[in-house]
């Protein structure tokens, strides 16, 4: 049988692990972007104090964290996975605690980026206006952040499509599940097919997340600095 | 130039009106990790109404001193008083809101249109939205931009000139009595500065506002300033007084070098047309009063030179708004009628 | 597998000796604390045959071989094709790959190395599909790099070089390349980590490896196993990383 009438004769299946996978890279993206976009925040909120020693520290905490999610995502994804085996058990929750931990380096790499590129002579005028720290943040810095941490979000997303394949293994959702069927079923009719649509069908998801974001783009950043 | 009787080095006693508006009293600044002052036990006092500029070469504390004025620099000693009240202990942001700041690069908020720039600070103290809107329009005609078309483009839509009118609009949203200006207009091209300097001393006119400017530009603090305080290296003040004040008495050497050799032909720029006693234009002979080179009676002096060179000739006529004759002004007795006026040294 | 490292990752700085220093000490406190685990417990036949040493080795053996020649041909492939598509004139084929190999990074390494070994002779479930499959994976990452990276170099300065009356090669080869060392140091370094993540799975199509340490702890349901093999894997990743890293260092070193 061709690809084309297996997918035509299995859609179903095909589709209800397209959707997990779709599922639980955004539990985990969701998750992950949180968690990095909230610490990025904490950590670049503009200082302005004259309080250096403060300033030191949270400067080391942040290259800190960059530094270890950084070495997180060096770690093999089948070698993370079993490590948190042993904590949360088969299925769903290590997936998708390894794809949050896959996602920070990158969400957190932009936020921070986006968050201290923010021009200096706008950040002062604003503090002359009379701003407060929190309301810079939360009215110039993060906005005029934001497109470069959603180009991280994105860029995130789009590493754990792949790695959510992997998941398969320690019985994760998703179309890894395809590959590993196909795999298990090596020589036996449409086994090539489950591997084929396994893994082109994790680039149509990571399609559907492309379209989401340029949507969201579209609808979030300021008309002003859209380039 | 100016009006007022204050001694600007003390602080005025006496009527609310005239005490000053900002005082500075024993004011230093010494940044963490150096033991050389920024600013040095600076007194200074900025009269009610009216424009000091503050100029000196780079590194001499100009920038620190205003920006102490609005707390984006916390002083090390003195006392800030602000309107006769001590400001060095309230919060800051408050306070920054009464106070209009306005910098060289502008820093207009990029994904805020012009509108919502002006509309900033108006916004923080809670103005409802048809008076902001009103607001925002009624500064956006007093800098010479016209709402419809202006108030809903973005800053990266604008020109420089355009860009800097948004932001002293923005600094005068809240209607601040006090404005600190740090070289506003320094990235700006010669001509447009020149138009900017007139618009900006026409809007001074009608607002009123007590202003600090920073510049390192003596023409730029000859041209707008009330009052110059020269500053030199380590945030000591060499001289403050009126321009004419500076240019004809230097207390020292170093306000003399900073003038430079050029003090007399600078001074020519303050010397008003009007304020001479010109020579009369034989009637008669209307032909040749036509035939003469024109300077406006609302020009200065500089300009009268400026036009007798360029023209090569050793007379002008002064003319008045609707082009009338009013006088001549002649080379060879132009130094006479300086000396009368006693400004020459 | 980590799917995009990219070359600005390490810059200048705090950071830049931070993490000269932090990751040997992240697989020193990691190996700490497994070996502290391990050692609280007595270990019963199984998980001691589980993590003989010998096994470990033949299993680490495979896996650097693994690694080195998929690195190698992925070098050998992607560097002058990069070189040759940073050129002006291949600006829409430049694009076409700059789009395409981000979007790339989505295709799943897993999926690619099984179609692979699906494929007649002489691929199959061999050495020979294991490598050419990572070499498929880290293809395109690397190539993007490479790109990016030579496009990077100031064209301030191939404009003088070209001012000074250099030819194309020459400058090509006496301006552009030595600047872009460090960026070819990135992208084999990219290479080299994808390949040791990817080689994990190599042990599904019969490629052996350090994935057959924690496939047959797996089998064995023991926790104790399935983490120490799970450190192991990812010490090595790291120590691979950090090694690539130091290199990167010492040529950025020498060439700026």
């Amino acid at each position: 049988m061709d690809p084309i009438s297996y997918l035509r004769e299995n859609v179903g299946t095909v589709l209800f692990y397209g959707e997990q996978h779709f599922l639980v890279v955004l539990c985990a993206i969701a998750l992950g972007s949180a968690i990095s976009i909230g610490f990025a925040l904490l950590v670049s909120m503009d200082a302005g104090s004259q309080r250096w020693s403060l300033d030191w520290i949270v400067g080391a905490v942040r290259e800190g964290a960059l530094v270890v999610t950084a070495a997180a995502l060096t770690v093999p994804s089948l070698a993370l996975l079993v490590l948190l085996l042993p904590l949360f058990g088969l299925g769903a929750a290590t997936t998708v605690t390894a794809l949050t931990i896959y996602s920070l380096y990158t969400v957190l790499r932009n936020s921070v980026a986006g968050l201290s590129s923010v021009d200096a002579s706008v950040l002062e005028s604003a503090k002359g206006l009379g701003m407060g720290r929190l309301r810079r943040l939360i009215w110039i810095q993060f906005p005029l952040a934001w497109p470069v941490i959603l180009n991280g979000i994105r860029v995130a997303t789009l590493i754990d499509v792949a790695i959510a394949a992997v998941a398969a293994l320690v019985r994760g959702p998703g179309l890894g599940q395809l590959v590993l069927t196909g795999l298990s079923r090596y020589g036996a009719a449409n086994a090539f097919n489950q591997v084929l649509v396994g893994t082109l069908g994790c680039l149509v998801v990571a399609a559907v997340f492309e379209i989401f974001y340029a949507v969201v783009e579209r609808l979030t950043v300021p008309r002003g600095i859209r380039v | 130039m100016s009006e007022t009787t204050t001694n600007p080095h003390g602080i005025a006693e006496g009527h609310p009106d005239q005490r000053p508006m900002i005082v500075l009293e024993g004011v230093s600044k010494t940044y963490p990790g150096q033991t050389i002052p920024a600013v040095a036990e600076l007194d200074l006092a900025v009269p009610r109404g009216s424009i000091v500029m503050l100029v000196g070469p780079s590194g001499c504390g100009k920038t620190t001193t205003l920006k102490m004025m609005n707390r984006l620099i916390e002083p090390t000693t003195g006392r800030i008083l602000l309107d006769g009240e001590d400001v060095t202990g309230v919060n800051a942001d408050q306070l920054r809101r009464r106070i209009g700041y306005v910098i060289q690069q502008v820093g207009l908020f990029p994904h805020f249109t012009v509108g919502e720039n002006i509309a900033v600070v108006p916004r923080m103290l809670g103005w409802d939205r048809q008076r902001i809107r009103q607001r925002v329009d009624e500064l956006l005609e007093l800098v010479g931009l016209h709402p419809r078309e202006f108030r809903d483009r973005y800053p990266r839509q604008l020109s420089g000139g355009q860009q800097q009118r948004v932001g002293v609009a923005r600094a005068l949203a809240a209607d601040p009595p006090v404005m600190l200006m740090d070289e506003p207009f320094g990235a700006i091209d010669p001509v447009t500065r020149e138009r900017l300097h007139d618009e900006f001393l026409e809007i001074q006119r009608t607002v009123r506002k007590t202003i600090c400017f920073v510049t390192h530009d003596l023409q730029e603090a000859i041209k707008l300033g009330d009052h110059i305080a020269i500053f030199t290296a380590g945030g000591r003040l060499a001289q403050y007084d009126t321009p004419e004040g500076i240019l004809s008495r230097p207390a020292n050497d170093f306000v003399a070098e900073f003038v430079g050799s050029g003090a007399a032909v600078r001074r020519l720029h303050l010397i008003a047309l009007s304020t001479l006693d010109l020579d009369e234009i034989a009637t008669g002979s209307s032909p040749t009063a036509a035939a003469l080179v024109t300077v406006p009676l609302s020009g200065s002096v500089y300009d009268a030179v400026d036009a007798m060179l360029d023209a090569q000739t050793s007379v002008v006529a002064v003319v008045d708004d609707d082009g009338q004759a009013v006088g001549a002004l002649r080379w060879n007795t132009l130094v006479e009628k300086l000396q009368l006026r006693g400004l020459h040294p | 597998m980590p799917g995009l490292i990219t070359v600005s990752r390490r810059r200048k700085g705090m950071r830049s000796y931070a993490d000269l220093l932090s990751t040997p000490l992240i697989v020193l406190l990691g190996g700490a604390a497994v070996a502290l685990w391990v050692s609280t417990r007595t270990l019963d036949d199984i998980e001691a045959r589980a993590l003989q040493p010998s096994a470990i080795l033949s299993d680490l053996g495979q896996h650097l071989i693994l690694t080195a020649y998929s690195t190698l041909f992925v070098i050998v492939i992607a560097v002058p094709l990069g070189i040759l598509l940073s050129r002006k004139g291949a600006r829409r084929i430049r694009n076409v790959v700059l789009a395409v190999g981000g979007f790339a990074q989505a295709l799943p390494p897993y999926g690619v190395l099984v179609l692979i070994a699906f494929a007649p002779a002489p691929f199959g479930f061999n050495p020979f599909s294991v490598i050419m499959g990572l070499v498929a994976a880290a293809l395109l990452p690397v190539l993007r790099n490479t790109v990016v990276g030579l496009r990077q170099v100031d064209p301030a300065l191939i404009e003088a070089a070209r001012g000074m009356g250099m030819s194309g090669r020459a400058t090509l080869f006496r301006v552009e390349l030595p600047l872009a060392v460090p960026v070819m140091m990135a992208g084999i370094r990219v290479a080299l980590v994808l390949n040791v993540g990817t080689a994990v799975l190599a042990t599904f199509v019969g490629g052996g490896g350090l994935g057959s340490l924690i496939v047959r702890a797996q089998t064995l349901n023991r926790p104790i196993v399935l983490v120490t093999a799970g450190a192991i894997v990812a010490a090595l990743a790291l120590m691979v990383d950090w090694l690539a890293g130091v290199a990167e260092r010492l040529v950025r070193a020498r060439t700026s």
